[in-house]
């Protein structure tokens, strides 16, 4: 199915290729290349380009390209999925997924990709799993590893195969027993000139931290489970009992996972938690221009939206800023042409502003299309669309644990028109 | 890290490697192993190296071992002979108390790509399906596959294929589904494993236990088999149900494809899936990933060959963000002009306006031309935009909106003056290949509507001595012949000019043979011109007014979930974003005059041919015909059984259309009354019509449709034809349907 990988960076190096049956020449990338030279942007390159004996599939993803070559007809969201696997595993793994990381751990690497695919084809990809075939670096580890001369590598065979439930090890012993769960809610919207919303949804996940004793059967409900439409769920969730009752039972996996993810698209559920007043204006004579935005808070629910960051794109032609911030800092990159006006916290009785003046190339003719203001923010303790956890139940096991839920709101695409 | 050539390390770890102060320390034994894979991962090679890393792999270190493995996976097939070595290491190992090690060193030894190989793997992987650790049973099922191909042209082991059947009973998943994959490349050459009944409710009833890759693989391999009755198949429609909503697009998609491909029959059930698979697939659509994304929209469009209105009315899912890469804004944009409807599009072109004045030009010509294809249903709106688009003067715009109104003119011609206008309009001189053409094959075929047209052509045989293009001189060379041949006062001097230049000084061949054609041609007189330079002045066949018609599910099923879709290369390529409907007006207008001139004569028989002469124009405005139709008496009135309303109207129109009938109104799908307006001219006469079908359809849907005739002036033979024409267009539709 795949049948080599390579990891090529955003230079157009490859620095890490490996094959899971005949080895394919790294000439396979130059399709790639030549791909990547036609879309300029790296984030431009199309996910599949056929060349004559091979299709290559990668993503794009914190700055490193994942090319897989396939030979045979593959279905597409499969392989795209896998790579993001083989992506988030490194992530797990190291911390973060960058080149560097990658060169430094690159046995790691290897022993993982060895066990994540076998003649291509997908093997271990849970993360608990391969966490016990091998087990990811830590500062401690490494040390005592380089004391004792011990490896990472575990010595016996991951149980949870064993179990008559794939995805919960057999066995499971904890001190602490507790149950987590985080409701995270990321709002795209885009919002036009008159401050009307063109589009908006509510893209929600509830990952679970799940550390239980034996084998315990859980059953979460929701005040409103009717909101909520789109839903995806971990294999763990009995679907019958969502569709019949709309409770979420399951049995879970050990440790941190994804139980559900969820989308909220109808138009009027979806608040927008802060408005944008703007007016950006190029004189059509003279060069120069006036930008005066303030922003302010809409429908919190009373909670204090956070780390608010404003990004723009400016026009080509812009050549320096002269403005002003109640709030925060701003800065402008005369070369990529981004303002970013860092604000922090928003206070409702003083809003934030920023003002002032824009200077443009002289001769340049007048910019046609205002630029678009992307806003990234946090709401701590609230859930945008209105879901509430209403309780969690155990079965199954005599002990009491701890539980939690956290709700955050977050900024996912959100882009104001100007 | 100091800089060294190759061979200098490659010399420094063989001195290093075969240190026995270091062998004894196995830390720095192991940390100059790992350098070696290092260099070997850089792409250098060390394959010189061989010798000292098979004595390495004889240790207890399991990391140690799997380092030394991945080497020797890598060059064994350079170094054969020194590979031997370390099979009898490997061959050890597989006997290893740790069901970990055997493992290891069975999957490592199948990746020994060398000949010879299979004589020493054998009897290893034999031993292997047989083990008691499933592990080892996973790596031993798929080295079968591998054994095969190390000797593709060998004779296929029959008591493996036999043994990999039987443990499709294992107890654990992913050896069944290890099976699978191994039978499928053993078996490649007669046609790959075979899914019989109870296999095939084997895995249907195992699908459960599997991760989400291998259900996914399953659900392909299953595509295979064919349920012998209508029972079986709902009992596994019944059991896949479930799957539909799973949390894995690769699943759901793989799921959705096998519903469709199994319901083949039941077009009902398919739609429902397909309903069902909505909200799954529009969350694929705004994913994380953008490249899920991508592959998600690139379903969508899939789905909406079939149900254009299913996503009518999340239209605003595809609305393009900022920040998103150009290969998914065109899908958006081409997924944006399936679904308009008559409530969203007003909001859906306000959207695209916006993306026409994209930074990149490439965006913008897409978004220009998605507005043009949007406007052949809805043309006034769009001819406004497209207008008020003229007015930015900025080159990349124009070319594209003149490219646009080229596309209409020829399917819409009712767009023609509003069209001529605005060329007329502009000012703005282009200067790209393609919007060239499209403004000289407008100044050509519409000249007589735009009075400035010669000065606008004059101006382009002046800078013919700069002109690069020779398709641009072609299309030149024609549209100044038809020019000249509507008027010729103006026109005569340059032409002249034109031919002498182009068949005097032009280094191209194909464009001075053209010139000389042009010439003689003339020479043949004025009307002969004529016949062969007029062609019609939009599309003959009108179906494409109408928007693409419905597909049924199983045209496109097939390719459902598979890679094709995603990589039609022309992704990238505004231009092409157009599909074939609108090749069409360009191939003919890059004005292969000699197709148009073998295209007339053929049709002139063919109108010839039909009794009765119908044809479309003039066209007839509402508030005519409406005066029309109140003033007349109904000349002639019949029933015709029918089973209509059509599955849509628009089929009915295009039909109608090619048999010169236009259709000036009809009702929406499914409303009862349902009634239509046709007209049109023959022998002289016009002919007005009326359907009407009362009530809805009978049980079995045949019903009947009114059809009442109403002529200016009166004759009795036209009216009799007119009724027969449409009384068998009528009948062939329904035997379509039914």
């Amino acid at each position: 199915m795949i049948h080599s990988l390579f990891l090529i960076n955003s230079a157009g190096d490859i620095f890490l290729e490996k094959h899971w049956k005949s080895v394919v020449g790294r000439s396979v990338c130059d399709y790639f290349f030549e791909a990547q030279e036609k879309a300029g942007e790296p984030e431009n390159v199309p996910p599949v380009i056929s060349t004559p004996h091979h299709y290559l599939i990668n993503i794009f993803r914190d700055r490193i390209f994942f090319v897989s070559v396939i030979q045979t007809e593959v279905p597409p969201l499969f392989v795209i999925e896998f790579l993001h696997r083989v992506a988030e595993t490194f992530q797990d793994y190291f911390g973060e997924c960058s080149e560097s990381t990658i060169k430094d751990n690159v046995v790691i690497v290897y022993e993982l990709l060895e066990e994540m695919l076998d003649n291509g084809f997908p093997l271990a990809t849970e993360s608990n799993i391969l966490k016990e075939l091998i087990k990811p670096p830590t500062i401690l580890r490494s040390m005592v590893n380089t004391i004792t001369g011990s490896s990472n590598v575990g010595a016996t065979l991951p149980t949870g195969q064993l179990s008559t439930i794939p995805w919960r090890r057999a066995g499971v012993k904890y001190t602490n027993n507790e149950a987590y769960f985080d409701a995270i809610e990321e709002i795209d919207a885009i919002i036009d000139k008159s401050g009307s919303t063109v589009c908006a949804e509510i893209q929600g996940v509830i990952d679970a931290c799940v550390k239980l004793t034996g084998m315990p059967d859980l059953t979460l409900s929701f005040m409103n489970p009717r909101l909520l439409d789109d839903v995806s769920f971990h294999p763990c969730v009995r679907f019958k009992r969502w569709e019949s009752e709309r409770v979420l039972s399951f049995i879970p996996p050990d440790g941190s996972f994804r139980l559900m993810s969820y989308h909220v698209s109808a138009q009027n559920l979806v608040a927008i938690p802060i408005y944008v007043k703007q007016n950006i204006s190029f004189f059509e004579s003279g060069s120069s221009g006036r930008l005066d935005i303030t922003l302010g808070p809409k429908q919190t629910m009373g909670k204090q939206v956070e780390g608010l960051t404003v990004t723009m794109h400016m026009p080509k032609v812009l050549l320096s800023v002269n403005l002003t911030a109640t709030q925060g800092t701003h800065k402008f990159d005369p070369v990529t042409k981004v303002l970013v006006w860092d604000i922090g916290k928003l206070n409702p009785q003083k809003l934030p502003n920023l003002k002032g003046s824009l200077s443009v190339q002289s001769g340049a003719p007048k910019p046609e299309e205002n630029p678009t203001l992307n806003i990234d923010f946090k709401i701590q303790q609230l859930a945008i669309s209105g879901l509430k956890v209403s309780r969690l139940d155990m079965y199954g096991e005599k002990y009491k644990p701890f539980k939690g839920v956290k709700y955050i709101t977050k900024a996912g695409r959100f882009q104001v028109r100007t | 890290m100091p800089y060294l050539s190759s061979e200098e390390t490659v010399k420094e770890l063989k001195r290093a490697l075969s240190n026995p102060n270091i062998q004894s320390d196995r830390l720095r034994y192991r940390n100059y192993i790992l350098r070696v894979i290092r260099s070997m991962t850089q792409g250098l090679d060390v394959s010189a190296l061989f010798m000292d890393m098979v004595k390495a792999s004889a240790t207890v270190d399991i990391v140690q071992k799997k380092l030394v493995y991945l080497y020797m996976c890598t060059y064994a097939s350079l170094k054969p002979d020194l590979a031997l070595l370390a099979i009898n290491t490997l061959r050890k190992d597989c006997a290893d108390p740790n069901p970990m090690v055997r493992g290891l060193a069975l999957r490592n030894m199948c990746n020994f790509r060398m000949p010879g190989m299979t004589e020493y793997i054998h009897q290893p992987i034999l031993m292997g399906l047989k083990d008691k650790a499933s592990y080892v049973r996973r790596v031993a099922v798929l080295g079968c596959a591998k054994m095969h191909s190390l000797q593709p042209t060998a004779e296929i082991d029959a008591a493996i294929v036999n043994e990999l059947y039987g443990l499709l009973r294992d107890p654990d998943p992913v050896v069944m589904v290890n099976c699978l994959r191994a039978l499928e490349e053993i078996l490649r050459h007669e046609g790959g494993v075979v899914i019989n009944k109870p296999i095939a409710h084997h895995l249907l009833n195992r699908l459960k236990e599997l991760d989400s890759w291998a259900q996914s693989e399953v659900l392909t391999f299953l595509l295979r088999y064919k349920p012998r009755s209508e029972d079986e198949l709902f009992d596994i429609l019944s059991l896949l149900d479930a799957l539909l909503h799973s949390s894995h697009a690769p699943v759901m998609a793989a799921t959705l494809r096998l519903f469709l491909q199994l319901a083949a029959a039941h077009p009902a059930v398919q739609v429902d899936a397909l309903e069902q698979a909505r909200g799954p697939l529009l969350a694929t659509c705004g994913s994380q990933s953008r490249e899920m994304r991508f592959a998600g929209l690139c379903h969508v469009q899939q789905v909406l060959r079939s149900q254009p209105a299913q996503f009518g009315v999340h239209f605003k899912r595809f609305f393009c963000g900022y920040s998103e890469p150009a290969y998914i804004k065109f899908r958006k944009m081409e997924i944006l002009v399936e679904l308009v409807n008559d409530e969203n599009v007003g909001l859906v072109l306000e959207e695209l306006k916006g993306y026409c004045t994209d930074v990149s030009p490439d965006l913008a010509q897409a978004a220009i031309a998605a507005i043009g294809r949007i406007g052949r249903t809805y043309s006034e709106k769009c001819l406004d935009i497209l207008t008020g688009l003229l007015g930015l003067k900025q080159e990349h715009i124009t070319s594209a909106v003149m490219q646009s109104f080229r596309d209409l003119v020829w399917l819409c011609p009712q767009s023609t003056a509003a069209v001529c206008q605005a060329v007329e309009a502009c000012e703005e001189s282009l200067q790209d290949t393609e919007g060239k053409q499209a403004l000289l094959w407008l100044l050509g075929m519409h000249g007589d509507q735009i009075s400035s047209a010669p000065y606008m052509l004059e101006s382009h045989i002046d800078g013919l001595k700069t002109e690069m293009s020779s398709v641009v001189k072609l299309e030149l060379l024609t549209a100044t012949v038809r020019l000249f041949l509507q008027r010729p006062a103006e026109m005569q001097d340059m032409l002249g000019r034109l031919l002498h230049y182009c068949i005097e000084e032009e280094n191209d061949m194909n464009v001075r043979d053209r010139a000389l054609f042009c010439y003689r041609l003339l020479g043949c007189g004025v009307e002969e011109t004529r016949r062969v330079f007029q062609g019609p002045k939009s599309d003959p066949c009108m179906g494409v007014l109408t928007g693409r018609p419905q597909e049924p599910v199983n045209n496109w099923a097939s390719w459902f979930n598979t890679l094709g879709p995603l990589c039609g290369d022309d992704v990238a390529l505004p231009a092409s974003c157009d599909t074939a409907a609108s090749a069409q007006p360009a191939q003919s207008s890059q004005g292969d005059v000699l197709a148009g001139a073998v295209e007339e004569p053929l049709s002139i028989p063919e109108m010839g041919h039909q009794p009765l002469g119908l044809s479309l124009g003039p066209p007839l405005s509402h508030e005519a015909f409406e005066r029309h139709w109140l003033e007349l008496d109904v000349t002639h009135r019949e029933p015709i059984s029918f089973q209509g309303p059509p599955s849509s109207p628009e089929t009915l129109q295009a039909a109608l259309q090619l048999v010169k009938i236009q259709t000036l109104a009809f009702s929406r799908e499914n409303v009862t009354p349902w009634k239509a307006y046709l007209y049109s001219h023959g022998s002289g006469t016009l002919i007005l019509a009326e359907l009407l079908q009362d009530g809805p359809a009978e049980g079995d849907g045949s019903g009947s449709l009114a059809v009442s005739l109403k002529q200016v002036p009166k004759n009795d033979t036209v009216i009799q034809e007119f009724a027969s024409v449409l009384r068998t267009v009528l009948q062939t539709l329904t035997e379509d349907v039914s």
